[in-house]
């Protein structure tokens, strides 16, 4: 489960000329609540730079919040970020792997850093190689990997620790149509699994596919806060592209 | 501290798998010195060998017999008599002549009546070695030209020495030279550990940056310190590994290098004892630790290799003016330099190699040393703890 009240991000940023220099502070998230339960697809939508990653950077810990709770699986973040990222497994489509380690070393990398024990690490490891195909390439470094292996290792590594939540941030972007598909298929299953699944994205046909819930994201806040079946119910345009443009015009 | 072992472990793998990494922190600096060593005393024996061998175009005017004949007792010299109307300066620049010597019409006569006379040398100033090799002929023609007339006074060499001066000296050789050449030892430790350090802090944060890992890592359920304090540990051991393996080149040069000579290869040796480079290496850990820590902190808001280059490359100029300081005459190690950074390390090898330290001081100035790496690791921390700047 993941629960965010009143959450808000500012940023400060100082431009100017010489000994003349301005302080600007910016919302890139402002005042964001909403509810993602387990078993269910929680999709964010937002044009670019609508404050998507920020809010679910801010989910997993990777930044912290001005002001406003973030609850993911029972525990708060401001209180105790480590503990949230164990929970936590966290992929995006521009997130890089370490080019001069393989994927055996990656994986066992992270698995142990979430505190896995040795035998616990070598049979979640030896099962997410074989279920995604990486055996064949697994002594390969990332750097000399193509992007659809790459991709396979990211899945691996955000699953290695069987996490509760997972946060998906744009994770088919610039990904051909075979890769995305492994994504797609490995957010069906967190559904299946009861996990809860938050995903960001743009692509309309894939929010089709996957959503259970959805929120609309806008300059930093939410515009559309309700269940797809709802959003699907109340459409005035002819497709879900139009009214997503639609609504975020409006807004 | 397990997990900071794991993130050391990983951060060195991939470091060390860095064909660049490698070649600048471990190939270059171990064989640096025993290049430079070697290289060194083979060229100066060749250009040596050289100049020996070339032979010295003079032109002269109204040179007397007497150091013509000190002159055609090199056979590699070549004469030329001139008016003295003469544009030397011309026959000089186009190589006619290497340099020139005019005698006034009257010297022998002046010479032969006790008389103080003048004579012009005519040269190029930047030519040192043919400078020496002539003023050196001249030098002998004055002598013998001193002894002439000192026997014709009937006075002896005795009356015009009034004394002798002695110079017993108390100082050990290992002293004087270490003093000397000690000065020059921390630039080799200090600039090869600032390149080790910087290369790898430049990779280990603006290179995440780059290859899109950053995310990945801050992801990781530590604390950022942990990854920060990791990092630092590994571009330190990457600035200090280079200045070991000087050490060690430095040593295997010693040892199997057989031009140079015995006496200065002795005191070395001597000077680089074991407990002399047990504590040059003590006070390079936090040395490096602190490179480490400020290099990071600069770097942390770059976005590209480049931008993170130029925002580390002038604190060059801050460590090698307190290195240069450290070679002035007059700076000395006391009790007013031991607490100035890089500074102190300049002179305080010195006094190690010497023998001469003062234990208090150098326990002073390796706790100074700590001290200025914690505040570095922690301004580091400050700067890649802030959001904007690690994640642009």
């Amino acid at each position: 489960m993941i629960q965010l009240n009143n959450l808000t991000k500012s940023f400060t940023t100082k431009t100017g000329k010489g000994f003349k220099k301005e302080t600007k502070t910016v919302n890139a998230v402002n005042d964001v609540s909403f509810e993602c339960k387990p078993g269910r697809i929680f999709s964010l939508l937002g044009a670019n730079g609508a404050g998507k990653t920020t809010t679910l950077r801010m989910i997993a810990g990777i930044i912290n919040p001005t002001s406003g709770t973030a609850i993911v699986d029972g525990i708060n973040i401001s209180e105790g970020s480590d503990q949230v990222k164990k929970r936590i497994g966290f992929l995006t489509g521009s997130t890089g792997l370490y080019e001069r380690l393989n994927p055996d070393e990656t994986i066992d990398f992270f698995g142990k850093l979430y505190q896995l024990s040795d035998a616990a690490l070598k049979e979640r490891k030896e099962y997410l190689f074989e279920k995604l195909g990486i055996n064949e390439f697994r002594k390969k470094r990332m750097g000399q990997m193509s992007t659809g292996m790459k991709q396979k290792v990211s899945i691996a590594r955000t699953l290695i620790h069987d996490p509760e939540v997972l946060i998906f941030d744009e994770p088919t972007s610039g990904l051909d149509v075979i890769t995305a598909e492994s994504i797609i298929e490995l957010i069906r299953e967190s559904k299946t699994d009861n996990k809860t699944v938050i995903f960001s994205s743009h692509i309309m046909s894939e929010v089709d596919l996957l959503c259970d819930d959805l929120a609309i994201i806008n300059k930093g806040s939410i515009i559309y806060n309700d269940s797809f079946e709802n959003f699907k119910r109340d459409m005035k345009a002819p497709n879900l592209t139009q009214e997503f443009i639609n609504r975020v015009k409006e807004a | 501290m397990k997990e900071l072992i794991i993130i050391i472990k990983k951060e060195l793998t991939e470091l060390l798998r860095d064909k660049k990494t490698l070649i600048n922190s471990i190939v270059l600096p171990m064989l640096l010195l025993p290049i430079l060593m070697f290289g060194g005393i083979k060229v100066m024996d060749m250009i040596e060998k050289n100049n020996r061998a070339k032979s010295l175009k003079i032109g002269l005017v109204n040179a007397p017999q007497e150091f013509v004949q000190i002159l055609k007792s090199d056979t590699l010299n070549k004469l030329t008599n001139y008016d003295e109307s003469i544009d030397f300066k011309t026959l000089i620049d186009d190589e006619t002549i290497q340099t020139a010597i005019v005698f006034p019409k009257k010297f022998e006569m002046q010479m032969d009546s006790l008389e103080s006379s003048s004579v012009q040398v005519i040269r190029n100033g930047s030519k040192e070695s043919i400078n020496r090799r002539f003023s050196r002929m001249l030098d002998v023609y004055g002598n013998s030209l001193k002894n002439t007339r000192m026997e014709q006074l009937q006075i002896s060499t005795e009356k015009l020495t009034p004394f002798h001066t002695n110079y017993v000296e108390v100082g050990e050789q290992k002293e004087i030279i270490g003093k000397s050449v000690g000065g020059f030892i921390p630039y080799i430790f200090i600039l090869t550990m600032w390149g080790g350090c910087l290369l790898a802090g430049i990779d280990l944060v603006t290179g995440e940056k780059e290859r899109k890992t950053i995310e990945t890592t801050l992801s990781l359920p530590i604390s950022k310190f942990k990854v920060l304090f990791g990092k630092t540990i590994v571009a330190s051991l990457l600035g200090f590994i280079p200045a070991l393996l000087n050490l060690v080149g430095l040593i295997i040069g010693l040892k199997f290098i057989d031009d140079i000579p015995d006496t200065f290869k002795e005191t070395l040796t001597e000077m680089l004892s074991f407990q002399s480079i047990t504590m040059i290496l003590l006070l390079l850990l936090p040395l490096s630790l602190f490179l480490a820590g400020v290099i990071i902190a600069l770097v942390a808001g770059a976005s590209t290799f480049k931008e993170a280059q130029s925002k580390a490359a002038p604190l060059m100029f801050l460590l090698i003016i307190p290195l240069v300081l450290a070679l002035m005459p007059g700076v000395e190690f006391t009790w007013a330099t031991v607490f100035i950074p890089i500074l102190n390390i300049g002179l305080g090898v010195k006094e190690i190699v010497a023998g001469t330290i003062d234990m208090g001081m150098y326990v002073a100035m390796l706790a100074s040393l700590i001290a200025i790496a914690v505040a570095a690791i922690y301004f580091s921390y400050k700067k890649f703890a802030d959001e904007n700047a690690i994640l642009n």
